[in-house]
C-alpha cells in the first residue's frame, strides 16, 4: 500500500505499516476478517477434504494453512510480494511444507503444479471493496484454473451506501482549510473534497437506511463489471443533516454448510477496511421519510488503473422548495 | 477521530499585502537584476488583430469588431467555447496574427484544437486574465445532446443540467485561479532561466543515484501537510516565536527552506518581513503559491520550486532563515544538510537561524505491553507459529509515541546542534551516554531518541546542552522551545524506538539503581543518503558483556 492510500492514519502509522510486516500484522489482527475466513474454511471440511486449493495473494499463508487444516490434498499459494519468503518459513515450522506450494510472481506468469484447482480462496478486498483490490487477479485465476463446479471462497461481495450526519468531523477535515492559523488555505480544500476518507463511522451518525448498490457474484462477474454506474435510493430515517455519503461492503461465503458472512459497515465490529466517506460539497437538510436518490459511478482511472474515479450524483426528493438540493461530486481514490 | 485543534486562532484575514511590501519585480537590494522588466502598473490589452493597446477589454474587442470585422464574443458564442476553449482561441488568434496570417469570423473549432494553444503567446496576456469579465457563453443544449438520449427532457433533467453547469462553473473558477497561479509561476521561473548553462552541467553530474524523488513526491499530498499543520506543538512554536518577536522580522529578508504549504512564510510576512523567499522542491509549492495569493501576500512572498542548492534566489543574502527541517530521530531525511548549505550560502554574517538549537536525548525503555502486542504476538497466530515474522522487527527503528512510564532511566542529553555553527560533518557522530535505572524492570526492551527544539532571538543566546524544552518556558527564559519527548504532548515526530533483539535469549530482569553506559552512533547508509542508521552499544556496570545493535530508518 502506498502512503497516500492510508487516509485516516497518522504519519507514523503509515510509516509503520509501510514496512510490510505492519500490513500483515494489521490484517491478521483484524479478527472479523481472519476469523470469518477461518470459520468458512475449517468448519467446512466436507468441502475441502482431498481438494486442490489455490490461494490468490496468499501473504503470510494463513488461509493456505487453514485449508490444509480443513483436509485439502494440496494448496498452492501465490503472491507477488517478497512476503512469500516469510510464508515459506512459516509453513515449514508448522509442518505443512509437503501440503503447500508457495510461488512468488504474478498470477498471469507463474506455473501451477496442477492444471485445474477445485477451490479458490482469496482475501482480495481493498478499501471501498475495489481500491487496489486483487479481484481482477482472482477472476483471471478463476477463468484459467477453476475446475467446472469448483468453489470460490468468498463468492459474493456487496457494496452498500448510506448518508451520515458528520458536521463536526467534516468541519475539522474540510473546514480546517478555511482558516489555518489565520490564513485562507482554500486551495487545499478543493483537493480535500475530492479525496474520499477511509475512517470509522459511528452508527449513530447514520441518517438513512443502508442500500445495496452493487453485488458481485464471483462465479459470473467479469473485470468489465468493475466499472459500473448504479442508481441508489436512500430512505431518511430521521430528520437531520447529511454531510456525506459512506460506502462499505459485505462479504459472503455462500458455499459453506451454514453460510458465513461478514460486514465492514458502521453497524458492526471494526475491520481494517473501516468505511469510505465521500463528503458532499453542500449539506443536505433532510426530513424523516424523504429520499435521497442518486447514482454511484466507479471506474478505474485511465492513466493509472490502480486508482479509482468515483462520481456520486444525488438529489434530495422533497416538496419543500427551500431544501431542494442536488449535485454531483467527483472523487479520486489514489 | 482526532481532536479538534484549540490553538487555531481566529484572525481577520489581512486586507492586502503589507504596506511596505516591495513589488514582485522590484528587486531593490540586489545586483544583476537590472534586465528585469519594468513594473506594469496599468493593465494593457493588446489588440487581438493588430498592435493597438487598450486599457480595458471591451474597448479592445470593439476595436477588433469595428476595424477588422471580427466579433470575438460572437465567435465564442457560436462555437460554444468553454474556459479552455476561450484561452485556446485567444492564443490561436495571436499565433496566426503573429505569423502574418489572417483570422476571420468563420474560424472553426478544429483550427485551435491543439493543446499547444493553451500556452500563452504573449507573456502576461491581460486578455487571458480577464476572460472571466466577459459575458457568459450561453450553453447550447442541442450541442450537448449528442449522447442520443432523445429530444424529450423533462424539467428534472433541465434542473440537473443547470446544477451540472453550476458545478462546471465552480470547477472553472478553480481552474482559472490555478491558471493565474501558473502564469505567476512563469514569472518566477524567469528568475531561474538566467544561467541555464550552469544548471545543465549540474544535471549531468546528477545522473548517478536518486535518493530524492521519492522524498520530494512524498510531500506532494494533502495528508502529510494536514498532519504537520495540525501538530499544534510544532506549528504553535513557530507562530509564537515569530509573532512574539516581530521586531526581529520587521523589514527583513527571510528565506523559508522547505516551505510546504507556506505557513511559516506567511507568519513571517505577517510579522513584517519585507520579503520572504519560500523554496520547496515538492509539487506542494503550487498550493503554497495559491495560499500566498489567497491571503494577499503575493507581493511579499516569492515561491520557488527547486532544490535550495539549485534554485536562483532573487537576492544574494538573507537576514533570517526559517525552516522546519526536523525529521524522525531529528536527522532522518537529511534535510538539515540543505539548511546548512543555505545558511552558508545565503545568511548574512549577523543573520538569524529559526529555530536555533536542538538538544538530542536518549533513554532506555522497558515496555512489556508493546513487546507482547507486536513481538510475542507472532508466536501463536490462530494456532500457527509465525515467529518467522519477528525477524527484522529489530532491524528497523519504529516511530511511536511511548508513554513516559516506559522510560526506565533518566534521559541523557547526548548532543546539541547549534544551527548557527553546526556543519554537515557534525551530523554523523558517536557519543557516549550513561544511565541509572529508576525502577525494577523485567527486561531492557530498547531505547528511545527524541529532540527538543529551541528558538532564540539572538545569535549570542546560549542554550545549555541539558536544557529541557518542557521546563524552558516555565522558568521564564528567553525565546521559545518545544519537546518531542515522552513527557510532552505527542507531536507527529513521536519518538524513534529501537527495540533490542531479545527473542533468542531470555532477557534478564534488572533492579532499580543499576547503572549502564554505552555509545550512540548516527551514520548514513551508503545506499541511501536520506536514510539513517542508528548504532548503539550498551553495558551494565555489573557485567563484562557489552551488547551492540544497529537499526535502520528508511
Amino acid at each position: 500500500m502506498a502512503d497516500e492510500t492510508m487516509k485516516g492514519m497518522d504519519h507514523s502509522e503509515v510509516h509503520y505499516f509501510n514496512s510490510k510486516k505492519g500490513i500483515h500484522e494489521e490484517m491478521l489482527k483484524d479478527e472479523v476478517r481472519t476469523r470469518s475466513y477461518m470459520n468458512a474454511i475449517v468448519q467446512n471440511k466436507h468441502l475441502f477434504k482431498d481438494k486442490v486449493v489455490l490461494d490468490v495473494g496468499c501473504g503470510t499463508a494463513i488461509l493456505s494453512m487453514f485449508a490444509v487444516k480443513a483436509g485439502a490434498k494440496h494448496v498452492i499459494g501465490v503472491d507477488m510480494s517478497t512476503i512469500i519468503e516469510k510464508a515459506k518459513e512459516i509453513v515449514e515450522v508448522n509442518g505443512m511444507s509437503d501440503k503447500i506450494t508457495l510461488l512468488q510472481g504474478k498470477m498471469e506468469e507463474v506455473e501451477l503444479p496442477f492444471p485445474k484447482v477445485d477451490i479458490i480462496i482469496s482475501e482480495w478486498m481493498g478499501y471501498f471493496l475495489l481500491y487496489e483490490s486483487m479481484l481482477d487477479t482472482v477472476l483471471y485465476a478463476r477463468d484459467k484454473y477453476l475446475a467446472p463446479n469448483g468453489l470460490i471462497f468468498p463468492d459474493k461481495a456487496t457494496i452498500f451506501m448510506a448518508g451520515i450526519e458528520d458536521g463536526e468531523y467534516k468541519d475539522e477535515k474540510i473546514g480546517f482549510w478555511d482558516n489555518v492559523y489565520g490564513f485562507d488555505y482554500s486551495p487545499l480544500k478543493h483537493t480535500a473534497l475530492t479525496e474520499p476518507l477511509v475512517d470509522t463511522v459511528e452508527i449513530k451518525a447514520v441518517v438513512t437506511d443502508p442500500t445495496a448498490v452493487l453485488t458481485l457474484d464471483l462465479y459470473t462477474c467479469t473485470t468489465a463489471d468493475l466499472a459500473f454506474s448504479s442508481p441508489f435510493v436512500l430512505d431518511c430515517r430521521r430528520s437531520d443533516f447529511v454531510h456525506a455519503l459512506i460506502a462499505w461492503f459485505d462479504i459472503d461465503f455462500t458455499a459453506c454448510h451454514k453460510p458465513i458472512r461478514f460486514s465492514t459497515g458502521p453497524h458492526t465490529k471494526y475491520t481494517h477496511w473501516k468505511q469510505t466517506v465521500f463528503y458532499l460539497r453542500e449539506v443536505l437538510t433532510v426530513e424523516q421519510g424523504e429520499q435521497i436518490r442518486g447514482v454511484l459511478e466507479n471506474k478505474p482511472n485511465e492513466k493509472n488503473k490502480r486508482d479509482l474515479d468515483v462520481k456520486i450524483s444525488y438529489q434530495l426528493q422533497t416538496d419543500d422548495p427551500t431544501r431542494q438540493a442536488q449535485g454531483s461530486c467527483e472523487y479520486k481514490m489514489c | 477521530m482526532s481532536e479538534s485543534n484549540p490553538s487555531i486562532q481566529k484572525e481577520a484575514p489581512p486586507s492586502s499585502g503589507s504596506s511596505e511590501a516591495s513589488d514582485i519585480l522590484d528587486l531593490k537590494d540586489d545586483e544583476g537584476w537590472e534586465d528585469a522588466e519594468p513594473d506594469e502598473e496599468e493593465t494593457q490589452f493588446i489588440s487581438l488583430l493588430d498592435d493597438e493597446v487598450f486599457t480595458d477589454i471591451m474597448s479592445m474587442l470593439n476595436h477588433c469588431k469595428d476595424k477588422h470585422n471580427f466579433d470575438f464574443l460572437q465567435v465564442r458564442q457560436r462555437l460554444g467555447l468553454d474556459f479552455y476553449g476561450n484561452i485556446k482561441l485567444v492564443n490561436y488568434i495571436r499565433t496566426q496574427v503573429h505569423n502574418g496570417h489572417k483570422v476571420t469570423e468563420d474560424v472553426s473549432k478544429e483550427a485551435f484544437e491543439d493543446e499547444k494553444f493553451l500556452k500563452p503567446l504573449l507573456e502576461d496576456d491581460a486578455l487571458l486574465f480577464s476572460l472571466d469579465e466577459l459575458p457568459d457563453v450561453e450553453q447550447n443544449f442541442s450541442a450537448s445532446q449528442d449522447n442520443g438520449k432523445g429530444a424529450e427532457r423533462d424539467s428534472g433533467e433541465l434542473v440537473s443540467r443547470v446544477s451540472e453547469l453550476e458545478e462546471e462553473l465552480r470547477m472553472m473558477q478553480t481552474q482559472f485561479d490555478n491558471y493565474r497561479a501558473t502564469v505567476k509561476e512563469t514569472l518566477d521561473e524567469r528568475w531561474n532561466n538566467q544561467d541555464t548553462t550552469e544548471q545543465s552541467s549540474n544535471a549531468k553530474k546528477e545522473e548517478t543515484r536518486d535518493d530524492d524523488s521519492h522524498y520530494f513526491s512524498s510531500y506532494s499530498y494533502n495528508d502529510i501537510h494536514e498532519t504537520m499543520l495540525k501538530d499544534a506543538i510544532r506549528t504553535d512554536a513557530y507562530r509564537d516565536f515569530i509573532y512574539n518577536n516581530k521586531s526581529l522580522f520587521a523589514g527583513k529578508v527571510v528565506l523559508d527552506v522547505g516551505c510546504g504549504t507556506g505557513i511559516l512564510s506567511m507568519f513571517c510576512a505577517k510579522a513584517g518581513a519585507s520579503r520572504v523567499i519560500a523554496v520547496d522542491n515538492s509539487a506542494i509549492i503550487d498550493k503554497a503559491r495559491e495560499n500566498v495569493f489567497a491571503n494577499g501576500f503575493s507581493d511579499t512572498i516569492t515561491c520557488l520550486r527547486g532544490k535550495i542548492e539549485e534554485v536562483n534566489l532573487p537576492v544574494d543574502k538573507v537576514d533570517i532563515i526559517v525552516s522546519e527541517w526536523m525529521g524522525y530521530c531529528l536527522l532522518y531525511e537529511a534535510m538539515l544538510d540543505s539548511v546548512i548549505w543555505a545558511r552558508d550560502r545565503y545568511l548574512r554574517p549577523d543573520g538569524l537561524m529559526v529555530p536555533s538549537h536542538m538538544n538530542m536525548w536518549v533513554a532506555p525503555i522497558a515496555d512489556p505491553d508493546y513487546v507482547s502486542d507486536h513481538i510475542a504476538f507472532w508466536r501463536d497466530v490462530y494456532g500457527f507459529d509465525m515467529k518467522a515474522m519477528q525477524a527484522g522487527i529489530h532491524d528497523d527503528a519504529q516511530v511511536l509515541h511511548m508513554p513516559a512510564s516506559t522510560v526506565c532511566a533518566e534521559p541523557f542529553p547526548f548532543l546539541q546542534l547549534s544551527l548557527h555553527s553546526t556543519t554537515v560533518k557534525d551530523l554523523v557522530f558517536k557519543r557516549k551516554w550513561v544511565g541509572k535505572l529508576k525502577q525494577d524492570i523485567d527486561a531492557l526492551d530498547g531505547f528511545i531518541i527524541w529532540f527538543d527544539s529551541f528558538f532564540m532571538p539572538s545569535r549570542e543566546d546560549i542554550v545549555p546542552q541539558d536544557a529541557k524544552a518542557e521546563e524552558w518556558a516555565k522558568t521564564g527564559k528567553r525565546g521559545n522551545a518545544f519537546t518531542t519527548g515522552p513527557n510532552g504532548t505527542a507531536t507527529h515526530w513521536k519518538q524513534g524506538v529501537m527495540l533490542i533483539e531479545n527473542t533468542k535469549t531470555k532477557p534478564e530482569s534488572r533492579k532499580e539503581g543499576e547503572q549502564l553506559s554505552g555509545e550512540l552512533e548516527y551514520s548514513v547508509p551508503e545506499d541511501n543518503s536520506r536514510a539513517l542508521t542508528v548504532g548503539m552499544t550498551w553495558k551494565f556496570d555489573s557485567e563484562e558483556k557489552e551488547n551492540s545493535q544497529k537499526w535502520n530508518m528508511k
